[in-house]
């Protein structure tokens, strides 16, 4: 039989088929439908989080007070939060001291490490007051460990004293008037003068201030000399992270005299492990959403099986026909086969829409499930198309393939008499 | 394996045999039925086909004569497992069909008449003893070498003429064709030219359910003629049908007979058909219990 007989009478059988084949193919639909959406999901959200993390400058590491098995391992949220989420209950416990810096010194690898403290402190200007979080640096280090860029003024300098960089909302939109170059702002009272505003960075870095730590010291309280809130090192290249991290645990444990794991009172975390963790995380959500989805196309699955034996059964006697009129097994394994591959087809096609038309619905749940869903998804890749596709007919020609292979064996004299 | 399909094709080249008109129909362009009448019942316009007929009733005569038969079964059984019990449908059954022979098998239902038919259509192979088409003992080939054998040699008409409901008059006449891998236009073209000989030219895209009983069972006959085989086998071919209509359908299996030189075998327990019969096979209780030659009917011209 040549394969476009083949063809043609699957297509025949495929449009002949009764109500319960194609409530079948739904099985598939969704199945597929599913598995397109949350691959499709999955793909989104971790374009999401690379493009929130490519900001990063993944060869730092910030060290801070307090310890809990989870920070380490998670660090915290990209951006401020890594610095800004400590100073509750475990950082007046324990403390960052000098000691710790020259602990740190002796380790290869480090370029920089600068020292940090921070608050959230009043700010006023032109009449107005506004709550912003204020870092101070080492200005000695501090322009070399980032790739901010001014937009207008200048970074800080090692002599600096009394003067901030702002960042951009901090000069445009926080207080009605605009905050240029050299116009002074009052912290807690007193005057800082501002010498460099920030290009825009997006998220909460537009809303920082940057001082010299020693007179960051005097602005914000609880602030003592030489006690940070956090140390953070930059090292030569993102390979030297992870070994360099462990270093860091090892000396500060032996510096600060920690003996066991449990009494350790510090945290050492990176940007790399909080972008391995995030993207391990999308990904494990992923696989998880897609196991829950697998399941529904294995229901399918069974669904086409099922379907497909009654459907050997009712065309018991058409098999016998076909074999008594010179059909070989192979033609009415091919047939049914076919058949089977393209109600799978049909499924894919559906699916592959219902997957489309979910992810379009993404940016709107995006909002809870990704903060700030800044709706980067836009419908499905061809790639995706092509894989539901494909794996709807896999799924198609699997579960056909027993019964097509039980129709093929039938024996045409059983067949025949079959009612 | 693709020695004895080798063979199959050897012995299906047989001058002997009628291949060379199915060659013919199937292609247009070849010599015999190029001019559309290879099937017209009043051919004696066509001396070449005429000539083959009369050649193949000399085959006949002589094959009777001591010559080779067609489909041969020698000590034939068939048992089924009923559970514990076996039962025999056939109980050593002899037979001896030749080409041009015009057979009827009559018994009563449970007579194992059925199972005969499956054995001589190459449906079933026997628990015992050896049936022979052409010479070749079917009872030791696999599924796809009956199921060749059948496509080529044997034309199928069922009492409750089995067509697929989903395919068109047209589609359901090409099929057999399909199976052989015939060009889908020349098969085409086979499938038209034996739907106007049966009278449905104007039915081609009418399913089955669409058709009366005798439409149904003259497309079954024109899909049955498709790869022009040399045995016309019918299993109660009358069965679903008026008398009227099954005389028509009689008399028009008795034409390709007579006028085509087909070996005709019809299964039933209908006294009607012995009319047409060049020999009755009457069998009872899964023997054969007598041959009737009826002379008369034999290659009457």
């Amino acid at each position: 039989m040549r394969n476009a007989t083949c063809v043609k009478m699957a297509l025949n059988m495929l449009l002949h088929s009764k109500l319960r084949s194609w409530l079948t193919i739904i099985g598939i639909v969704i199945g597929v439908g599913a598995v397109v959406g949350i691959v499709s999901l999955g793909d989104a959200m971790e374009a999401q989080v690379q493009s929130r993390l490519s900001d990063l400058d993944l060869a730092k590491i910030t060290i801070s007070p307090g310890y809990s098995g989870a920070q380490s391992r998670m660090g915290g949220p990209p951006g401020h939060g890594g610095e800004e989420g400590r100073g509750g209950s475990s950082s007046t416990d324990t403390k960052l001291t000098d000691d710790d810096v020259d602990a740190l010194q002796g380790i290869d690898g480090i370029l920089y490490i600068d020292t940090q403290i921070s608050g959230s402190e009043e700010v006023d200007y032109a009449g107005e007051t506004a709550t912003l979080f204020i870092t101070g640096v080492d200005p000695q280090v501090w322009q070399y460990m980032n790739s901010l860029e001014v937009e207008s003024g200048r970074l800080l300098e090692p002599a600096d004293k009394n003067v901030a960089v702002i960042g951009n909302s901090i000069s445009t939109e926080i207080f009605d008037q605009d905050i240029g170059v050299n116009q002074v702002i009052t912290v807690n009272g007193k005057s800082v003068r501002v010498v460099g505003i920030l290009e825009e960075e997006g998220g909460g870095e537009d809303k920082r201030i940057y001082m010299p730590i020693d007179s960051a010291v005097d602005l914000i309280e609880d602030a003592e000399e030489d006690v940070f809130d956090s140390i953070v090192v930059k090292v030569e290249s993102e390979d030297l992270v992870n070994p360099t991290v462990e270093e860091i645990e090892e000396k500060l444990m032996v510096s600060r005299q920690i003996h066991q794991e449990k009494d350790r009172d510090f945290s050492v975390s990176s940007s790399l492990s909080l972008v391995e963790s995030v993207t391990a995380m999308t990904s494990a959500m992923t696989l998880f959403l897609g196991a829950i989805a697998a399941v529904s196309l294995l229901v399918g699955a069974v669904g086409i099986a099922n379907t497909m034996f009654t459907s050997v059964l009712e065309k018991t006697k058409e098999i016998g026909t076909m074999k008594a009129i010179g059909a070989k097994n192979r033609d009415i394994l091919m047939i049914f086969i076919v058949n089977s591959a393209m109600v799978g087809f049909v499924g894919g096609i559906f699916g592959v829409m219902l997957g489309g038309f979910v992810s379009t619905l993404f940016p709107y749940l995006g909002v809870t499930l990704m903060k700030g869903g800044s709706g980067t998804v836009t419908g499905l890749s061809p790639d995706l198309m092509a894989f539901g596709l494909g794996l709807a007919v896999l799924i198609g020609v699997i579960s056909g393939a027993v019964p097509a292979y039980r129709a093929s064996k039938l024996k045409p004299v059983d067949a025949l008499r079959y009612e | 394996m693709l020695m004895e399909i080798a063979d199959t094709l050897r012995t299906k080249l047989d001058p002997r045999k009628t291949l060379n008109s199915l060659k013919g129909d199937a292609d247009p362009g070849n010599s015999s039925t190029g001019n559309g009448t290879g099937y017209d019942s009043e051919n004696d316009s066509d001396p070449e086909l005429h000539e083959e007929r009369t050649g193949n009733s000399d085959t006949v005569k002589s094959s009777r004569n001591g010559k080779v038969p067609l489909i041969k079964l020698t000590d034939v059984w068939k048992v089924y497992q009923m559970g514990e019990v076996e039962f025999a449908a056939l109980k050593g059954v002899d037979l001896e069909i030749y080409e041009g022979e015009f057979v009827v098998v009559l018994g009563p239902s449970g007579s194992g008449k059925s199972t005969l038919m499956n054995l001589l259509g190459c449906l079933d192979i026997p628990s015992h003893g050896t049936v022979s088409l052409n010479s070749r003992d079917i009872s030791r080939m696999d599924e796809s070498e009956l199921a060749q054998i059948r496509g080529q040699m044997i034309g199928f008409i069922f009492q409750s003429f089995n067509l697929i409901p989903t395919l068109n008059t047209l589609e359901n006449v090409t099929l057999p064709l399909e199976f052989q891998e015939e060009e889908s236009s020349r098969a085409r073209e086979r499938a038209e030219y034996l739907l106007e000989i049966v009278g449905l030219s104007d039915k081609h895209h009418n399913l089955p359910s669409q058709l009366s009983g005798g439409q149904r069972q003259r497309v079954a006959i024109a899909r049955s003629l498709a790869v022009d085989p040399p045995v016309l086998l019918a299993d109660e071919p009358t069965g679903n049908l008026d008398s009227k209509t099954g005389n028509y359908i009689l008399e028009f299996l008795d034409e390709l007979h007579r006028k085509e030189g087909k070996t005709v075998i019809i299964v039933t327990h209908d006294m009607t058909p012995v009319k047409y019969a060049t020999r009755v096979v009457h069998i009872k209780d899964g023997e054969i219990e007598k041959i009737d030659e009826v002379e008369g009917n034999f290659c009457k011209l």
